[in-house]
C-alpha cells in the first residue's frame, strides 16, 4: 500500500460513519481495502474487523478501534490534513495498522493481526473483552493517538460514581436543606476528599472526580436526586475504600455507589518492544517521548489479561480527540506507517 | 563497556540488547537508553510527560 492508498484508505475509513455499535459499515469497508491490501481478512463474532499476515506461532497484535464519538465530520483534505469525524481518535492509528501491516515484510515465525475493536468509545468495551481471552500475543500495539513520537506506556483508570437519594416533599419555605442541596453539598464533599488526597501528586497519580448529570425531580410526595459522574483513578487505586468514603459522605439520607471498575494501567518500558519503537522514532529523525494518559484505552482492559509488552501508539494531537475540527496531518500519519512498519518486522517478544 | 552517566559505575550490556532499549544502572537505578550497540553507547531514557486523552 503506498502513501496515496493509505490516505484514500483513511479518509474513506472515516467516510464510512461508525459511532459505537454501528460500525458494520466501516468494518466490511476496511476488510475490503486490507485485503486487497494482501491481509487475510475476517469479522470475528463481536463485529471486530480482523486483519492478519504471517504464520506465527510469535503473535504480535495491533489492537485499534473502529468506532468513534458521534457527531459526523464529513471528510476533507486541504493544506496537508484531513478533518474528519475519528482521523485522530481512533482510525488514523488504526488505518496506520493496515497500512503498516500490508508494507512489512513479516519475519518468518510472526503472525501480526490488526484488530479494529467496536465499541471502544462505549463503556462495554464490547471489541477489546471479546478478543481478550483469544489471543495471547506476544507483543501488542494499541492504535490510539500518541503523536507520531510519542510512546504511550500508561493509562489512567476509572468508576462510575451514583448517588440516589429521596425525601418526602416539603414547601421551599419549609425548614431543612432541600435534597438538592443535600446532594450538592455531598459531590463538594467528594471533591475536597479527593483535593486533599491529591496533594502533591503528578496528574497520573491523582484521584480527579468528573460530575456528569445531576437530576432532580418530584411528584409532589417525594423529591429525588440523581447524580452520575465517575472518578479517574490513578494506579493501586483501592476502590472499596473508596466506595466506603463516598457512601459514608451520603449516609442517612443517599445511597452513594460504584461501579464499571476499570482499573489503571502502566506497562514496562524494558522491552524489545519499547526499544524497537525507540529505534524506528530515531530512524525517522524524531525524538522519542514517553506518554502517561488521563484517560483510559482498551489498553486497561487487555493488558492485565495479555500480560506482554504493551504500548499505544498513532498519529494524531489527542486534544482533538471527539473536537468539532478533529483533523490529522498527512505528513505525520505517513511517518506513523512507517514507524510502524520499521517496528512490526524487529524482534518483539 | 560503558559507565553510568550519573555514577561511573559501569553497565554490562546483555548480548542480545539492541539500540533504543532502556536498561537501568545496577548502582544507581538511573535509567538510560541504548543509543548503539557498537560503540556502546548510552543516553539517558526519555522522560516520561502527562497527556490528556482516550
Amino acid at each position: 500500500m503506498n502513501d496515496q492508498d493509505a490516505i484514500a484508505l483513511l479518509r474513506d475509513l472515516c467516510g464510512a460513519y461508525s459511532p459505537s455499535g454501528e460500525e458494520a459499515e466501516a468494518v466490511a469497508l476496511l476488510a475490503e481495502r486490507a485485503a486487497a491490501a494482501g491481509l487475510s481478512t475476517s469479522i470475528d463474532g463481536a463485529g471486530n474487523f480482523i486483519g492478519e499476515r504471517g504464520n506465527g506461532p510469535a503473535t504480535v497484535v495491533l489492537l485499534g478501534h473502529i468506532d468513534t464519538v458521534e457527531g459526523f465530520i464529513s471528510p476533507t483534505i486541504a493544506d496537508g490534513r484531513l478533518q474528519a469525524r475519528g482521523a485522530v481518535d481512533a482510525k488514523g492509528p488504526l488505518a496506520a495498522f493496515v497500512a503498516a501491516t500490508s508494507r512489512a515484510v513479516i519475519p518468518e515465525g510472526v503472525k501480526v493481526v490488526v484488530i479494529g475493536a467496536v465499541e471502544e468509545e462505549a463503556a462495554s468495551s464490547k471489541g477489546a473483552r471479546y478478543v481478550c481471552n483469544r489471543y495471547a500475543p506476544t507483543a501488542t500495539i494499541i492504535g490510539e493517538p500518541s503523536g507520531t513520537s510519542g510512546i504511550t506506556l500508561g493509562y489512567k483508570g476509572r468508576v462510575g460514581l451514583t448517588l440516589v437519594a429521596q425525601q418526602p416533599h416539603a414547601h421551599t419555605a419549609a425548614e431543612g436543606r432541600s435534597i438538592a442541596a443535600l446532594a450538592a453539598a455531598w459531590w463538594t464533599r467528594v471533591e475536597e476528599y479527593c483535593d486533599r488526597r491529591n496533594h502533591n501528586h503528578r496528574t497520573f497519580d491523582r484521584l480527579d472526580p468528573h460530575l456528569a448529570e445531576f437530576h432532580t425531580s418530584t411528584d409532589g410526595f417525594t423529591d429525588r436526586v440523581d447524580v452520575r459522574g465517575s472518578l479517574r483513578l490513578p494506579p493501586e487505586a483501592d476502590v472499596d475504600e473508596l466506595h466506603r468514603r463516598v457512601a459514608e459522605l451520603a449516609a442517612n439520607w443517599g445511597d452513594a455507589s460504584l461501579s464499571g471498575h476499570l482499573p489503571a494501567f502502566r506497562s514496562d518500558r524494558k522491552t524489545k518492544l519499547v526499544g524497537a519503537m525507540i529505534r524506528a522514532i530515531r530512524e525517522d529523525s524524531r525524538e522519542p517521548t514517553f506518554k502517561l494518559k488521563t484517560g483510559t484505552s482498551d489498553m486497561n482492559v487487555v493488558g492485565p489479561v495479555w500480560q506482554c509488552p504493551i504500548v499505544a501508539y498513532g498519529p494524531g494531537d489527542s486534544r482533538l480527540d471527539h473536537a468539532p475540527d478533529e483533523h490529522i496531518v498527512l505528513d505525520e500519519y505517513l511517518a506513523a506507517v512507517r514507524v510502524l512498519t520499521r517496528t512490526i518486522v524487529s524482534r518483539l517478544g | 563497556m560503558p559507565k553510568c552517566l550519573e555514577c561511573d559505575a559501569e553497565i554490562t550490556l546483555k548480548a542480545d540488547v539492541e539500540a533504543g532499549e532502556i536498561i537501568d544502572c545496577p548502582d544507581c537505578g538511573t535509567e538510560f537508553e541504548v543509543r548503539s550497540v557498537d560503540p556502546p553507547t548510552l543516553d539517558h531514557a526519555p522522560q516520561e510527560e502527562e497527556d490528556w486523552g482516550e
